[in-house]
């Protein structure tokens, strides 16, 4: 018989099962894989992963994302300008979806990313009523969407490569990929249960 | 609250939404257990998961190889007509020097699509055959550390987007491969949204485990 604190009870992160526990050495019963092991560096590593995706956000939205080459006639779109080429052309649904993917889901993904990171250490909206798993369960399931973009502009890139007309991927298309990449990699490695033990 | 020994936890579960404990009930065949508090689903009780699993796996990886032989899309540009298959998409990325990109997704819309499949096949399959106590974990570790950077849904959408991008170069078709892949698209969300991986290490354990201690 062993008595155990409902609240010492944690579940793996990779495989779903209810462990105790128990500090720093957490290995999980059924997967025995690690749960958390970093505990003195807990959110360091979610820190290093946002500030690269972070970093890597500015020269994707300064660098062009698409190369266009139309009977000699040059023409580079950014992301934003992208958008607007689209909005202006009357495909609003498509507009909005590259708007929503590319720039508003990156940008909300940093802020609560940075949010989460930043009131497991400080008492920060405490005592305001944020869902703070929520919040976490929304950047996970929404995060990936973000790279729509950079799969559009292969797929236009390898389709079309005429001697005449041409697309091209830009620079902003690598920095952007990364940006997506560590973000995704920032939620992975964020600590679950450090929202518990600050509620 | 009170247990005989640890491994008693394997009747509790933690909502993976908002971390409620629960413990575990026994449920009728086909329903599914919800969180109490957001409403999420914990668990499903399927007597055929396994048939159902190997089925669905089966097909989805049917699709996917079609999917990856034939033309995605075809465009008539200035009289000369071009096409794409996924692996051209990929590979063109790799011809342009953006190395990264193209790893990106090569592993994203490829690899991992294709990894999800054929573990999920060989899971299913070694449940069925009552063996493999040891693989079965192994792959399941696997499994759920691949299954969120699988993006075949999102690169179908992007189709779609570069579908309405690519209207005013000239005359488009659709080619198989785009069916094909709506296909497996389809199974892909239902089989990672529908059955957990604590489903089926639920199931291992009454399978594999019980099996073990006759």
């Amino acid at each position: 018989m062993i008595e155990v604190d409902e609240s010492k009870l944690i579940r793996c992160p990779i495989c779903d099962a209810v462990n105790i526990d128990k500090g720093k050495k957490n290995r999980c019963r059924r997967c025995d894989s690690a749960i958390y092991h970093h505990r003195n560096f807990s959110t360091e590593k979610s820190w290093a992963y946002l500030i690269t995706a972070m970093i890597a956000y500015i020269p994707a939205n300064l660098y062009p994302m698409l190369v266009s080459n139309a009977f000699g006639i040059r023409d580079e779109s950014t992301i934003i300008g992208g958008v607007v080429i689209l909005w202006e052309h009357g495909s609003y649904p498509i507009a909005a979806i590259i708007f929503f993917a590319s720039i508003i889901i990156p940008v909300m993904k940093f802020l609560i990313l940075l949010y989460l990171l930043i009131s497991v250490k400080y008492p920060l909206g405490k005592d305001k009523k944020v869902n703070k798993h929520k919040l976490y369960y929304v950047t996970e399931v929404v995060g990936p969407w973000s790279m729509i973009d950079v799969f559009v502009v292969a797929i236009l890139a390898a389709l079309i490569h005429l001697s005449s007309v041409e697309i091209l991927a830009g620079t902003a298309a690598t920095a952007f990929a990364i940006s997506v990449f560590f973000t995704l990699l920032a939620a992975h490695a964020f600590d679950e249960r450090l929202i518990k033990e600050n509620r | 609250m009170k247990l005989e020994n640890e491994n008693d936890l394997d009747n509790f579960i933690i909502c993976h939404k908002c971390f409620t404990l629960h413990e575990e009930v026994a449920i009728a065949d086909g329903s599914k257990a919800c969180c109490r508090k957001c409403g999420y689903i914990l668990y499903r009780y399927d007597s055929k998961l396994i048939d159902y699993g190997l089925a669905l796996s089966f097909t989805g990886l049917i699709f996917f190889i079609i999917a990856n032989f034939f033309p995605v899309l075809k465009i008539d540009i200035l009289g000369s007509e071009q096409f794409i298959t996924i692996p051209k998409t990929i590979f063109s990325l790799f011809e342009n020097q953006f190395y990264i990109v193209g790893l990106i997704c090569l592993f994203f819309i490829f690899i991992f699509p294709l990894m999800i499949f054929l573990i999920n096949i060989m899971i299913f399959s070694m449940l069925k055959l009552q063996r493999g106590t040891k693989l079965t974990k192994e792959l399941l570790i696997i499994l759920s550390h691949i299954i969120p950077w699988s993006m075949a849904d999102i690169f179908f959408i992007s189709i779609l987007v570069a579908l309405v991008k690519l209207i005013s170069f000239g005359q488009i078709h659709i080619g198989i491969s785009f069916w094909a892949l709506m296909v497996f698209v389809l199974i892909d969300i239902y089989i990672t949204k529908n059955i957990h991986i604590s489903e089926i290490w639920m199931l291992r354990k009454k399978v594999l485990l019980s099996k073990d201690k006759d």
